[in-house]
């Protein structure tokens, strides 16, 4: 699941060149899609600039998907000069790759969600570290926690429980502290000093759909 | 298909390591996500509990949860697992699951996996293309191919240089992006863009995952509010809204069904060749919960036969009416007087008598609900109108405002409640103003503004928003004390009691992006929906799906020569969709959605496998068919068929 923003209405206004077709997904809308927005950028361009067709379509991030869904818009699809897509990047490079020959654009720029592993955007984050810190920090992570990701307790720059990175934010590893203390599980933190292993164990994903 | 598999069991050195010196434990154990779904047992679980048995643990119990990161329905069930001696949780997931039981529990929580961690992010599908969310997408300068993902070291200004045949000096097996990039760019005949272009920085402050969070939570709680799940659909109420009421003419032939209504059809009372006035009765409710029916215009029955119901998918015993175009009112439509001089039982049996039943689809005779076996307090009007393109109750709140008040009163004195509340959606602000400007003196009346989403006019939904109160499984409104009942409904009863006019005539949107000319028409029952479609200038295109209803709930009609019914609240012409479906991915946006808190991905999978115990287990009686699972499956999996079939084999007591 990911998130969108649009880019500016000039700089979509830009990538719009001869006649366009524009194609909207909604499959993560109930996460965040700017719909109203995107809505009324596109009425503006449309009275603007040569829109031969708008059409919303959900999950075009699925190839065979999208092969349905646009089947009957192909010939428009041919005679367009520019794709103009708003969805996140995955959807951008499914059409890219389904319309070899096209110029297929991009309307947004794609934010990142925290939780993306859930099935719900939650206030917890995971950093896919791939050697789970948790046992140590009482279920609270330090790799998305601490501003700094540190993994050997804090940095000592936290003033009054703040973190000096970002003021607004709770210093991770006094959280850390305050919980295994609850615990009665501070003897937790004697753990031997940990480095991270940066790399990745399944960097190289198939490549077969 | 890529599998997404989120986390492994740790090595047994580092797990021996954890569980020394922790007994009793209990596992929670998460089903995983984002991989294609087989009923088959995920091992970790049964692999843990067998290494801790080898070293000699107790372990208090153990549950397998869907979406244990799901944190609505999650902690609810936590609290009915997690035993009293358990004293260490174990939990097999990725991080986010582990940090989510970590906070909803005081016992010390400690996982057993490692999350695997894979580079780029990826959207519904699980496919070979990624997205590194660096919120400044590049697609537009490369051709469609990120240089993010697609290029090991991330360039945003061309190759490095040090790729070999096409392929990356990082990774042997990797085509070069920038390679991929520049032969898609010549293709388009797009090379001198690439050599034009302007140098690229990456700007990293632009993820900042404070912001997103903050951003993204903001809109789920505005999402969630009232109740868990629903959707927002387009509305496309905008074809209709702005337009007023008018009569539809009046037909030259009505097929007026005995059955619409739930409970025992209506009896005939005619005959054929027949002479009957409007609003004269022509069948008769022979059993408790039944309604009688009229005839909607002044005529000769010409048959009494069997005729397809618009909904129900079966014949029923339908009296046709051959109209004598001068619609001559019946004899008994007399206004019975004022509401103050009236009994509570008197007014159920006009309400009965007039043939009044609920018109937000369902057709449950009113009479019947408000003669309550429980002490009734509270009637809820319900004029949410939640489904996209309907604008019938909007326009009915607009132009019949005290007409809708009145039924209101008599429906509170009918069930002797003690007051009401008007339920409509703040996608309706001048039905809103309109309706508390009429209300404001009322001290027993009130109108709450609810949050715009699907199926925002469930009654349980409903319940639950405004009274904060949860209709017990199997359960009615009724067991809380609640009465609901829609705007047109109410319009229906006013009609019934002021001008003593039985329902023959209803309000029916009709509208949709596929409808030639929308609006919003009086339509006498037993008027042909193809005569709507025609008078309305027929339907665009060859790609249309017409239904009687709304897009999420109605029914699709195959066969445009049946007759508007009392429940019909639109005719709807839109574009016909076209879906294929794939394997379950795991997804989980169905149980994210579902307002009865079910978990609608085993019933595509038991419906297959017609496992009707399944089905009963994941409660599928509960199900109240909005739909909300069926529109948001990525897979796009008919999930309310599958739901369809397995009541009905449960019915069937298989």
């Amino acid at each position: 699941m990911l998130i969108t923003q649009l880019k500016s209405k000039e700089a979509i206004a830009d990538l719009i060149k001869g006649k366009t077709f524009i194609i909207n997904c909604h499959g993560c809308k109930e996460v965040y899609f700017p719909e109203y927005e995107a809505d009324k950028i596109q009425k503006e361009l449309s009275a603007d600039g040569d829109i031969i067709e708008n059409i919303t379509r959900d999950y075009i991030c699925s190839t065979d998907n999208l092969h349905v869904q646009l089947k009957k818009f192909m010939d428009k699809i041919q005679e367009a000069d520019t794709i103009l897509v708003f969805s996140c990047g995955v959807g951008v490079q499914t059409l890219a790759r389904f319309l070899e020959d096209k110029r297929v654009y991009s309307g947004c720029d794609t934010y990142p969600l925290p939780g993306i592993q859930g099935v719900t955007p939650m206030e917890f984050d995971c950093g896919h570290c791939g050697e789970c810190y948790l046992n140590y920090t009482g279920g609270i992570c330090p790799i998305t926690a601490c501003s700094k990701s540190l993994v050997n307790g804090q940095c000592g720059g936290s003033k009054k429980g703040k973190c000096e990175v970002d003021k607004d934010m709770e210093c991770g590893w006094e959280r850390i502290y305050r919980k295994l203390e609850k615990l009665k599980k501070l003897n937790t933190l004697n753990y031997p000093v940990k480095i991270r292993n940066y790399q990745l164990p399944f960097d190289e994903l198939p490549k077969d759909v | 298909m890529v599998d997404y598999t989120k986390f492994e069991l740790k090595e047994k050195k580092e797990l021996a390591e954890v569980l020394k010196g922790k007994d009793n434990l209990f596992l929670l154990a998460c089903k995983k996500c984002f991989k294609e779904f087989e009923i088959v047992e995920e091992p970790e679980l049964a692999d843990f509990e067998q290494f801790a048995a080898e070293h000699g643990k107790t372990v208090t119990g153990s549950a397998k949860v869907d979406f244990l990161c799901n944190n609505i329905l999650t902690p609810k069930l936590l609290k009915s697992v997690l035993p009293q001696e358990a004293e260490n949780v174990f939990v097999i997931s990725c991080g986010i699951g582990t940090q989510l039981i970590a906070e909803l529990t005081e016992k010390p929580v400690y996982t057993a996996c490692d999350s695997i961690a894979y580079r780029g992010h990826h959207g519904m599908a699980l496919t070979i293309q990624r997205c590194d969310a660096c919120a400044q997408c590049y697609l537009n300068l490369t051709g469609g191919i990120c240089p993010i993902v697609d290029c090991s070291k991330s360039l945003l200004n061309g190759q490095c240089g040090g790729a070999k045949k096409g392929k990356c000096e990082v990774n042997k097996e990797m085509d070069c992006g920038w390679d991929q990039i520049y032969k898609r760019l010549k293709k388009q005949g797009r090379v001198n863009e690439l050599k034009n272009q302007s140098i690229e920085m990456r700007d990293y402050s632009k993820v900042n995952y404070k912001f997103i969070d903050e951003y993204v939570k903001s809109i789920r709680q505005e999402r969630l509010e009232g109740y868990k799940g629903g959707i927002h659909p387009k509305e496309k109420k905008g074809f209709s809204e702005h337009i007023s009421l008018s009569e539809f003419p009046s037909p030259l032939t009505v097929v007026i069904p005995l059955l619409q209504h739930t409970g025992a059809p209506a009896e005939p009372i005619v005959e054929v060749g027949q002479h009957v006035k409007a609003g004269e009765k022509i069948g008769q409710a022979k059993t408790y919960v039944s309604c009688p029916v009229h005839s909607s215009v002044s005529g000769t029955v010409v048959a009494i036969e069997l005729r397809q119901h618009p909904t129900a998918g079966f014949n029923v015993l339908s009296v046709i009416i051959q109209s004598d175009g001068r619609n001559i009112l019946h004899d008994s439509i007399q206004a019975v007087g004022d509401l103050e001089a009236l009994t509570p039982e008197e007014i159920r049996d006009i309400i009965r008598e007039k043939g009044v039943v609920g018109m937000g689809g369902a057709g449950f005779p009113t009479a019947v609900k408000l003669n309550a076996p429980k002490p009734i307090e509270v009637v809820l009007l319900n004029g949410c109108e939640c489904e996209p393109i309907l604008t019938a109750d909007y326009r009915v709140m607009i132009e019949y405002a005290d007409d809708v008040l009145f039924g209101l009163k008599a429906l509170i004195k009918a069930s002797h409640a003690e007051r009401g509340i008007i339920a409509i959606e703040d996608n309706k602000p001048d039905a809103i103003e309109i309706m508390k400007s009429k209300t404001r003196n009322l001290e027993n009346i009130d109108v709450a503004v609810v949050k715009t989403k699907y199926p925002q006019g469930a009654e349980k939904m409903l319940i639950k928003n405004i009274l904060g109160k949860q209709v017990p499984r199997g359960g009615l409104p009724l067991d809380l004390g609640v009465i609901v009942s829609n705007i047109s409904t109410a319009k229906a009863v006013s009609d019934a009691i002021q001008k003593g006019m039985p329902l023959i005539e209803r309000v029916v949107s009709v509208s949709g992006e596929r409808m030639s000319k929308s609006g919003n028409y009086i339509v006498k029952i037993g008027t042909q929906v193809k005569d709507i479609i025609d008078y309305c200038g027929g339907v665009i295109g060859d790609d249309v799906t017409i239904k009687m209803g709304g897009p999420m709930m109605g029914a699709v009609l195959d066969n445009l020569y049946v007759p508007i019914i009392k429940g019909t609240n639109g005719i709807i012409a839109v574009e016909a969709s076209e879906r294929e479906a794939r394997e379950c991915i795991k997804c989980g946006r169905c149980v994210d959605v579902c307002p009865m808190e079910l978990h609608p991905l085993y019933y595509a999978k038991y419906a297959e496998t017609e496992n009707w115990e399944g089905m009963r287990e994941e409660k599928v009686m509960d199900c109240i068919e909005c739909r909300c699972c069926d529109y948001i499956c990525s897979a796009k999996i008919e999930i309310l068929s599958a739901i369809k079939t397995g009541k009905k084999a449960i019915r069937e007591g298989k």
